[in-house]
């Protein structure tokens, strides 16, 4: 790897294949040629960054997508790209991201879904201008979120479906521009009442976790209109809930704004039953992949 | 006094030095502090009394309703007497049936040559040379003179050393001198910093650090209250003020213009010549008449219009009042978009009714494209994967409401697209095409 690094600093010679070199290259000085502020680059077979040479120097970039490609380490100088606004490294082979990226000035989009991520570094919640985060399909849990995540309060959408929680944490409700929550297939066991603070929330997908009851906060949020989606299939919801969600989901929202249901959520509560077994099978997932 | 004596020489020998060298100076420049409490002590019948200044402390009012009852002053105080400086009269008085054996002078301690002079006050004797002001060492002008803590000033000095300074004037204050706000003051000089009328016999109040009389400070603290004055009687306006060309006053001073009822603070001032912007041809209506004249009323405040009426959701509004039922910003002739009978600016009606961009976050301009409960502009649309650009006739997968094209969808792993399935078939009229 140094001998590359070396090597790219002079001029770009053998060490690596010359047929994937060519590949990423001549979309790059393409780019280069047309002062094209957009990169596209999915699909390229890229494992590193080095075989993209001069990319962080292109300074013009507003948008960089690198989706289905091999990479594992993004290097810390990516946000030298200070005027990119949308960053797509879906579908790679990514277990951590440099802490640098929250500085980009101007990242207003960043998906980083299918990837292997186990954790966020440090700080992670510091990005200035963030709107949409998706983090779709790793390996994410409470335990490893750093602790300015939910202080991203221009985030619009926050995708963290196909991950690991078991809670939400209830700094959720300092979210308050949120439109779009995906907490789809998750091990979650409940959600906090904060999420009954999200006004503008009108995307909410729960569907498939372990999921028995919903905070009647959630009562406060206008999920039923024809601007809104409330996805919560496949939990293993209370009696009653079930039973309304059977008849639709305006049904469950006025169940929920009731006093009966605020009962027996109170008692449900005080009763602290096992939590429900986990039935999503991950093992196959391939962000698990090693 | 004995010390006086025995130290001080003769006048003539004495070296001239500046007042700050003397003890006697600086021990007296201290003991002023006490001065008051002294002479209140003192006997204020005795003939020598020499009480030249009449400290009379005035406190401030404390109550709003009645004025603090002022100490009594004594007048006598106010004046020094002459004393008698005739041998006759000491030989009459004090000391009848003393020898001149027994008899020595107050100052020296010596005794008497027969046939001298012997000056006889309030039953000590002195020698002529002997009987002089403490201070020059001169004899008393006219034989005046004044006495504190046993020794005796002229005129002169005794203003010097110890006359109090007016806080105003600077002149030193001589007869009743009025103590208040921390300084002392000429009766003439401690004046309501408001009006300029005299406080001296009627009292004052503090007021944020200014002195005042009971008057100003009403009307002082009246306008802190948030109170008008009326204009016309510059009384405090206890209910709600009516206001006619830029003053405020009671309403009870003016009567309708059309029907001449005594007016309240519902009355509304019209102008009498539309657009005419000076206020000084106003009249007032009661609010009858006013309604009957037909002047368009705002939707917002429900107050008449007098300037540009706008009109719109079947209301009239004063152009600053309509505004964005989001925002509240004005619309000032912009456009507005309208909405179950309520007005909102471009992006707020944008961003409540759903035509942002998904991708800038921007009001769409041209063309919308709007699915998965989403909105783009036309040029935005574009696969959430590889942000390959997508028209309407490229088919898509939907993937938590992002659109997926072919090719990423058929990327996607195998057990994720088999969730994905199992899903739709047990729940398909949820997942929209």
């Amino acid at each position: 790897m140094t001998v590359c690094a070396r090597a790219m600093n002079q001029t770009p010679v053998s060490c690596i294949p010359n047929s994937r070199m060519s590949k990423a290259k001549k979309v790059i000085d393409e780019a280069r040629e047309n002062q094209n502020p957009e990169l596209d680059l999915a699909d390229k077979g890229i494992s590193t960054f080095e075989e993209m040479p001069g990319l962080l120097n292109m300074l013009q970039i507003t948008r960089l997508t690198l989706s289905h490609n091999k990479l594992q380490v993004v290097p810390p100088g990516l946000a030298n790209l200070i005027n990119l606004e949308i960053l797509n490294l879906f579908n790679n082979h990514i277990t951590e991201l440099p802490i640098s990226l929250s500085q980009m000035p101007k990242l207003r989009i960043l998906n980083v879904g299918m990837n292997r991520l186990d954790s966020l570094p440090r700080g992670f919640g510091a990005f200035p201008v963030l709107e949409v985060l998706d983090l779709t399909y790793n390996n994410l849990s409470e335990e490893n979120l750093p602790g300015n995540f939910f202080m991203m309060e221009t985030l619009r959408a926050l995708y963290l479906a196909d991950n690991d929680f078991e809670y939400l944490p209830p700094e959720i409700g300092q979210l308050k521009n949120l439109q779009i929550l995906v907490l789809r297939e998750n091990d979650l066991i409940e959600l906090p009442k904060e999420i009954g603070e999200l006004t503008r929330l009108r995307e909410l997908h729960i569907q498939g976790n372990r999921l028995t009851v919903l905070p009647p906060e959630i009562g406060n949020l206008d999920l039923v209109s024809n601007k809104a989606v409330f996805r919560m299939e496949f939990n293993p919801w209370v009696t009653p809930i079930g039973d309304q969600l059977q008849v639709g989901i305006s049904h469950v929202i006025d169940y929920i704004r009731s006093e009966t249901y605020r009962y027996l959520y109170n008692r449900h509560l005080s009763a602290k039953g096992p939590p429900p077994p986990i039935e999503n099978d991950k093992s196959k997932k391939i962000s698990r992949a090693r | 006094m004995a010390r006086n004596s025995d130290t001080l020489p003769f006048p003539t020998s004495i070296s001239i030095q500046s007042l700050d060298h003397s003890k006697l100076y600086n021990r007296r420049a201290q003991s002023r502090e006490n001065l008051v409490e002294k002479e209140i002590t003192n006997d204020s019948n005795s003939n020598q009394s020499t009480f030249v200044y009449d400290y009379e402390e005035l406190a401030e009012w404390k109550g709003f309703d009645k004025p603090p009852k002022l100490p009594p002053r004594n007048f006598k105080n106010a004046y020094c007497d002459t004393n008698d400086l005739k041998k006759q009269t000491t030989n009459k008085t004090g000391v009848t049936g003393m020898s001149l054996d027994d008899m020595f002078c107050s100052r020296c301690r010596e005794g008497f040559e027969p046939h001298e002079k012997i000056v006889n006050s309030r039953g000590e004797l002195w020698h002529p040379q002997c009987f002089v002001c403490a201070q020059c060492f001169r004899p008393f002008p006219e034989g005046i003179f004044y006495e504190f803590e046993g020794r005796k000033y002229c005129e002169h000095d005794f203003h010097v050393l110890f006359a109090p300074c007016c806080g105003k004037c600077g002149e030193f204050v001589i007869g009743r001198v009025i103590k208040a706000m921390n300084a002392n003051w000429h009766p003439g000089c401690f004046r309501c910093e408001e009006c300029s009328g005299e406080l001296a016999e009627t009292g004052f109040m503090k007021c944020q650090g200014r002195a005042l009389c009971h008057t100003c400070n009403a009307r002082i603290k009246a306008g802190a209250l948030g109170k008008h004055i009326c204009h016309q009687c510059h009384g405090i306006i206890d209910d709600k003020p009516l206001r006619f060309r830029g003053e405020v006053y009671h309403p009870y001073h003016f009567n309708c213009t059309a029907c001449g009822i005594e007016l309240n603070a519902d009355a509304r001032e019209v102008r009498s010549r539309p657009g005419f912007a000076a206020n000084e041809m106003n009249e007032l209506y009661c609010l009858r008449c006013h309604d009957k004249m037909g002047i368009p009323i705002c939707g917002a405040c429900r107050r008449p219009i007098e300037e540009r009426v706008v009109t719109a959701l079947g209301k009239h509004w004063h152009v600053e009042h309509f505004v964005c039922a989001k925002c509240e910003k004005p619309f000032l002739g912009h456009r507005h978009y309208e909405k179950k009978g309520l007005a909102y600016c471009e992006t707020h009606y944008h961003q409540l009714f759903g035509n942002l961009c998904f991708v800038c976050n921007q009001v769409i301009a041209g063309d919308v494209f709007t699915a998965l409960n989403k909105a783009w502009c036309v040029h935005h649309f574009a696969c959430a994967f590889c942000d390959q650009k997508m028209n309407q006739k490229t088919k898509f997968f939907e993937f938590d409401l992002k659109p997926a094209c072919k090719k990423c969808y058929e990327k996607f792993p195998q057990e994720l697209k088999r969730r994905m399935r199992r899903m739709y078939d047990l729940n398909p009229k949820k997942i929209p095409a």
